[in-house]
């Protein structure tokens, strides 16, 4: 893939106008005024058929695991790449064009589209894809996905203290969670725990994914907690009480208490999504940024001259030009990929995610700079969007984890 | 039923136009185009209809290559099927000249019902949608802002000056010329756009519609001699001071040109 489609481009145009009709009048109060991005990402969904897509996609998953097939029906068949490129493409444009005005909405949307459903989807039982997974891919509820903790974030798993206790067929869930994205708002939540073996390490215990709803006794949601950036996106933290759940909760069911790893190996699969979705979101803030930067590097005059015509200026719009081509290219691969069922390595997607948020944020702050006094201002969009990028280079992995987990990738081949 | 929707391709809204070399046109390498904007509403009445009951939208446009994603976005948008009269013999047209080749596809289709748009956001000439009612013998009614279809007729609302509003009876089939703001344009969906690759758009020249005589400069009666931008005059003045001290200035100077 060198360039996107014809059938992509009008996707990116179609998009681009509903974000420019429905999403940029609203920014301000998305980013200072408290409005919760849902009502406007349930009507991009409904807009462009996203909604009726997803239904469509479940029901084909769902059909294909009751007649008891295991392998995804595209997978090795040959069909049309055009068209496997045009569907893996319209799912990250939005992210992309999305990114250019208010990347916290991509948050709140790929959370609860990408991280709920998508954990429900992978690790539930069909019944539970059913219960839980749908009404969340349509955006009809709103997910949440709940590891981080006040003394585990990087170290997500070993430093876990959330439990789960079995007493009968039922488990008692306890524990905090904090940065949980869509928190204040989640009418669904994949609360992940350790099982209390009281014989096994802590470090070691099963991990355990439940699914939880908005209002079950003992479980608190908080209010947003503010933040740097990401603003449109609701942030918060939840606290479990001795929330008391049956089997039916656990995801994966029974099995989940058998399976081996852990449980922590599926996490990993779930952040390997996460990263590919991080390219798409800082190319759409560098393609603003960049054309922001140009636009006013042509109309900015200083000692009689537009600063474009400034070398110091020339470098830093080259620089952005050359990380745009950098993570168009990343785009297309995760499409080409995707659309010849082929998935990037762990490391693979490390590295792309952590060249797209260094990249992300440089593009940021020196579209601010370009903007001097005017970039500092909110007035002026790049203010905001270099303190939204700044999060790339911490969530989804931070760029330190994102770096060991390379080096440890290359260190262990032959 | 059959719709007929005549579209035209037209320079991007935000697209930088500068004359081209020799001051009959503008430049068009570099520039985005779209649908141009009364005709969105046009294509979005036909598919109302469509979706209100059995109805076939053939969607229509003239120009080059470039058409094409046009066409696309209409059959994204839920069009049925697209002709493009992609031609180089077409270019330099005249109203007339598109006006008889829209009017030879409309021949050809046969359709209940013709929709364009009032005017186009670049020409504003307004010409065509009269012109290709007369050359089909059909009745026609342009500026629409409203329509209510029965049994063999459209009553149809027309914008007047002063914001009066005519209410006419046009007999079907028939061809109504849109204003913008008839109705809400949809949004193509990314299924739809995905499925508009595999919808038939068939492609003609002037010679295949038999107009080739009409188009182009050499079958044009009208020669566009020049396009410039406005001069920058002398003699504008700007008002300074309070919002306060504008206003009333700026009333002084409108009663002294004795304008109230």
């Amino acid at each position: 893939m060198i360039e996107w489609s014809e059938s992509q481009q009008m996707i990116r145009d179609v998009v681009r106008r509903f974000m420019e009709e429905e999403v940029a009048p609203h920014v301000e109060a998305l980013e200072h005024g408290d409005l919760p991005p849902y009502d406007i990402l349930r009507k991009l969904y409904a807009t462009f058929g996203m909604d009726e897509m997803a239904r469509a996609r479940f029901a084909k998953q769902i059909a294909r695991e009751k007649r008891g097939d295991t392998e995804r029906a595209e997978k090795g068949a040959d069909g049309d790449l055009a068209a496997k490129a045009d569907q893996a493409a319209s799912t990250l444009i939005p992210i992309i064009e999305l990114c250019r005005y208010c990347p916290g909405m991509v948050t709140a949307m790929g959370v609860s589209v990408g991280l709920a459903a998508g954990a429900i989807l992978s690790k539930g039982t069909t019944e539970q894809k059913e219960r839980f997974g749908l009404e969340l891919l349509t955006l009809e509820k709103i997910g949440a996905w709940a590891i981080t903790e006040p003394g585990s974030g990087s170290d997500a798993f070993g430093g876990m203290r959330a439990s789960a206790r079995r007493e009968g067929d039922e488990f008692v869930l306890n524990g905090s969670k904090t940065f949980i994205t869509n928190g204040p708002f989640a009418d669904t939540t994949v609360f992940i725990c350790k099982l209390e073996e009281p014989d096994v390490d802590v470090r070691d215990r099963k991990i355990l994914n439940f699914v939880l709803d908005r209002g079950l006794p003992g479980f608190e949601q908080s209010g947003p907690l503010r933040k740097m950036g990401m603003h449109s996106s609701p942030t918060g933290e939840l606290f479990l009480s001795d929330v008391r759940v049956g089997m039916d909760r656990l995801l994966g069911g029974e099995a989940a208490l058998n399976k081996s790893g852990g449980g922590r190996e599926s996490a990993k699969s779930t952040f390997q999504t996460e990263r590919s979705g991080v390219a798409a979101m800082a190319l759409g803030i560098v393609e603003r940024c960049l054309e922001l930067s140009v636009k006013y590097a042509r109309e900015r005059v200083q000692f009689g001259h537009p600063i474009g015509e400034y070398q110091l200026i020339q470098e830093k719009l080259a620089r952005m030009e050359v990380a745009r081509m950098n993570l168009q290219n990343l785009v297309f691969r995760t499409i080409e990929l995707t659309a010849h069922g082929q998935t990037m390595t762990f490391a693979e997607a490390s590295a792309m995610k952590l060249y797209a948020a260094r990249a992300a944020v440089e593009v940021a702050m020196e579209a601010v700079q370009v903007y001097g006094g005017n970039g500092y201002m909110s007035e002026y969009v790049v203010e905001q969007l270099a303190r939204d990028s700044k999060v790339l280079q911490i969530y989804a992995g931070t760029d330190e984890i994102q770096i060991r987990a390379i080096a440890k990738d290359l260190l262990a081949g032959g | 039923m059959k719709i007929l929707v005549c579209l035209k391709q037209v320079p991007h809204q935000d697209a930088r136009l500068d004359v081209n070399g020799d001051g009959t046109w503008i430049k068009e390498d570099g520039i985005k185009f779209e649908i141009n904007s009364y005709d969105t509403y046009a294509l979005e009445e036909a598919l109302r209809i469509k979706d209100a009951g059995e109805a076939e939208v053939v969607v229509a446009s003239i120009g080059p290559d470039r058409v094409t994603q046009a066409l696309r976005t209409a059959l994204g948008m839920g069009a049925d099927r697209a002709v493009h009269v992609n031609d180089a013999a077409c270019q330099g047209s005249d109203a007339l000249g598109i006006a008889k080749t829209l009017a030879a596809i409309a021949k050809e289709e046969s359709p209940d019902l013709i929709l364009m748009g009032l005017m186009s956001d670049d020409g504003n000439a307004s010409a065509v949608p009269p012109m290709v009612a007369e050359l089909v013998g059909m009745p026609s009614a342009t500026a629409v802002v409203a329509t209510e279809r029965s049994e063999g007729n459209i009553r149809v609302e027309r914008e007047l000056e002063g914001g009066a509003v005519e209410v006419v009876d046009v007999p079907t089939p028939c061809l109504l010329a849109v204003q913008s703001g008839l109705n809400q344009v949809r949004y193509a969906s990314l299924k739809g756009i995905m499925a508009a690759k595999k919808k038939p758009l068939d492609v003609k020249t002037a010679a295949d519609l038999g107009v080739a005589d009409a188009v182009g400069t050499a079958g044009a009666k009208v020669k566009i001699e020049k396009i410039y931008q406005p001069l920058r005059g002398e003699g504008a003045e700007i008002l300074s001071g309070s919002t306060d001290e504008i206003v009333s200035s700026l009333m002084n100077k409108i009663k002294e040109l004795g304008l109230l």
